[in-house]
């Protein structure tokens, strides 16, 4: 390739300038274009299943780059047209010659790292981002062209001073893929989300424990150092220290769930979407023409509304923690995550918006977590029941794909994902 | 008058009620009242709306530089008579997150069944709020939006309404300076929208 633009194979020194100027243009644009595919293939596969993926391929590629193991690479062992030269104008081939060699798949690689950075660029999932990244495998293509021409009268012997180098670049490109691949491992744990449970939502988390619901119809408690405990025919946990509330056929029942043992109930199948801070249980509850949220004593019985919106209104699963009540309204003009503390009525709103859906809020003493769904694209948010700002913990770009119900713990938040075709769940944590 | 003329005509008429009906009652066209319309008859629909489909700036219709205002389905902005969004290519009734819904706003799968979460129950009606008033207020914290001016042009043989959204702020959604348009009142336009009536052209 360098020996094919030089001055007399384009005719002037000043073609000469044009062609590589095209080649350039053609070669980022051809990179930057397969990093925008890949990543938004990646963002359609789902990230989360990529990453480790590409961590295995990066650490099998450095083995192979390392010489500790062989691997055939995928290869087009092909030249660029040679007649192209002759047949073409010249910003035709040129630019050509660029693209194809921007593009990565038509031509020779020695190493795997290519390879490797497409996988990255799957899991990335971000297309902007592996497109800027990728364009740059393109301006190093574009560079030896005109590096060598610079660093010597020579550029062939600028280019065999390279190529005796080649074993120093080998273990380099051996380490850098050992180093990709150990951080890819290691994002999920760095900050990722986990999956803790497939087929699964409704998490709640409490001191360690977590409970969820299956799509099978159990419920499931899983404490540490302990078998898990399945309830069946339950749904919609609620966790507080060693109780658990949870809806069945007749209503809400509270247990201690070690060992199964009735503590209380809500007998009244209206009763649903429990929120459990030991003695207190939070509930919506349907009467007539409208939904409110009902916050009893397990033991004395006593109950007090909290909330209460119009049977047209969506109300939320609330969240009962540290003497405070989180829930969510939605119509379809606006949705709100709200909070209050159980001994005033003085409720504050977190979140408002007319053009998002802002709901499943968990409280963890003076933290809260909610999802936030736009078009395209879905948050968990943390924030704080008083006024301060924000942030997203996740972000999730899919159309296929949303947050569901949440529950929060010291330094980690959980999150139902789930797919809108098939209603598959499933419950990741994510740490911060 | 040539069955054609009829035709238009009545076009004209229909197209009168439903300037009347629409959210921009006081637009330019408008204030010119139906009764300009039924004067001057369908010849001046014909002439206003001449099927040559409009050089586009970035849709058909579209001669000017604004940009199309923030909505569910970027890069355009397709409303109903009311001003709430549209799916683009089918013209289906769509919620802020971009489903298509029935008319009782539930979203719809790819069998056009209500769509259920992963507890079985059918999903709530989601937000569906209007592109100009809820959407751009919000995304670009403007607080004077009003939907206002609006012209027509055939596009695909149908009269498109092109719709301003408008506001007092001096720049526009580009970033630059904003035109007046077919707003009013000191209101410049801010983004702009489109409403296909369906009507021939």
């Amino acid at each position: 390739m360098l020996e094919t633009f030089t001055p007399a194979v384009c005719g002037s020194r000043k073609r000469q300038i044009v062609a590589q100027a095209l080649f350039t243009v053609a070669a980022v644009a051809a990179a930057a274009a397969l990093g925008l595919a890949l990543g938004l293939a990646g963002n359609a596969l789902g990230a989360e299943r990529a990453v480790l993926v590409a961590a295995a391929l990066a650490l099998l590629a450095a083995a192979r780059e390392a010489g500790l193991l062989r691997l055939p690479l995928p290869q087009a062992r092909r030249q660029v047209p040679e007649h192209w030269r002759s047949e073409l104008p010249l910003p035709v081939w040129s630019t050509g010659y660029g693209a194809g060699l921007g593009a990565g798949f038509f031509t020779f690689h020695p190493v795997s790292t290519f390879w490797i950075a497409c996988a990255g660029a799957l899991a990335l999932a971000s297309p902007v981002t592996a497109a800027l990244c990728f364009s740059l495998y393109g301006a190093g293509r574009a560079l030896m062209l005109v590096w060598p021409r610079g660093r010597a009268a020579d550029p062939t012997a600028a280019v065999e001073r390279l190529t005796g180098k080649r074993g120093a670049l080998l273990r380099a490109n051996a380490l850098a893929l050992l180093a990709c691949g150990v951080l890819l491992a290691l994002a999920p744990a760095a900050g990722g989300a986990v999956r803790v449970a497939q087929n699964a939502y409704d998490p709640s988390f409490h001191a360690g424990t977590l409970a969820f619901a299956t799509q099978s119809g159990d419920v499931v408690v899983r404490a540490p150092g302990v078998p898990q405990i399945v309830y069946p025919n339950a749904s919609q946990p609620a966790l507080s220290g060693q109780y658990l509330a949870y809806v069945d056929g007749a209503g809400i029942r509270v247990v201690r769930w070690a060992d199964g043992t009735e503590v209380g109930r809500v007998a009244n199948t209206t009763a649903s979407r429990p929120a459990l801070e030991w003695p207190k249980v939070a509930f919506v509850r349907r009467d007539a023409g409208a939904k409110r949220i009902v916050v009893r004593h397990v033991i004395k019985g006593g109950h007090k509304i909290h909330v209460s919106v119009s049977a047209g209104v969506d109300l939320g699963r609330p969240s009962l923690r540290s003497g405070r009540l989180a829930w969510h309204t939605a119509t379809r003009r606006e949705s709100r995550v709200m909070v209050k503390p159980l001994t005033s009525n003085a409720a504050r709103i977190v979140a408002r918006s007319k053009i998002a859906l802002v709901s499943n809020p968990s409280l963890h003493l003076s933290r809260i977590v909610w999802t936030e769904a736009r078009s395209g694209v879905s948050y968990l948010r943390l924030g704080w029941v008083v006024p301060r700002p924000a942030r997203a913990l996740e972000r999730m770009r899919s159309r296929t794909r949303a947050y569901w119900t949440t529950t929060l713990g010291s330094g980690r938040a959980f999150s139902t994902r789930w797919t809108l075709a098939s209603g598959a769940a499933a419950i990741y944590r994510t740490t911060f | 008058m040539p069955p054609r003329e009829q035709a238009l005509d009545r076009s004209a008429e229909r197209l009168a009620s439903k300037l009347a009906e629409s959210t921009t009652r006081k637009s330019f066209l408008g204030r010119v009242g139906a009764a300009a319309l039924a004067v001057a008859g369908g010849s001046a629909v014909a002439a206003a709306v001449k099927p040559d489909d409009a050089d586009a700036f970035h849709f058909c219709g579209h001669i000017w530089t604004t940009g199309s205002c923030p909505s569910p389905l970027p890069p355009l902005a397709r409303i109903d008579r009311k001003g709430f969004p549209l799916h683009p290519s089918s013209g289906r009734p769509i919620d802020n997150l971009g489903r298509i819904v029935d008319s009782a706003g539930y979203a719809l799968n790819g069998n056009g069944n209500r769509l259920r979460g992963p507890d079985g129950a059918v999903l709530p009606p989601a937000l569906r709020t209007r592109v100009c008033e809820d959407w751009t207020r919000e995304q670009k914290g403007l607080r004077d939006l009003a939907t206002q001016g609006a012209w027509f042009r055939c596009c695909g043989g149908r009269i498109r309404k092109l719709v301003d959204c408008c506001s007092f702020s001096r720049r526009r959604i580009n970033g630059d300076a904003s035109l007046t348009g077919y707003c009013w009142g000191g209101r410049r336009v801010y983004c702009v929208m489109y409403y296909d009536t369906g009507l021939p052209c």
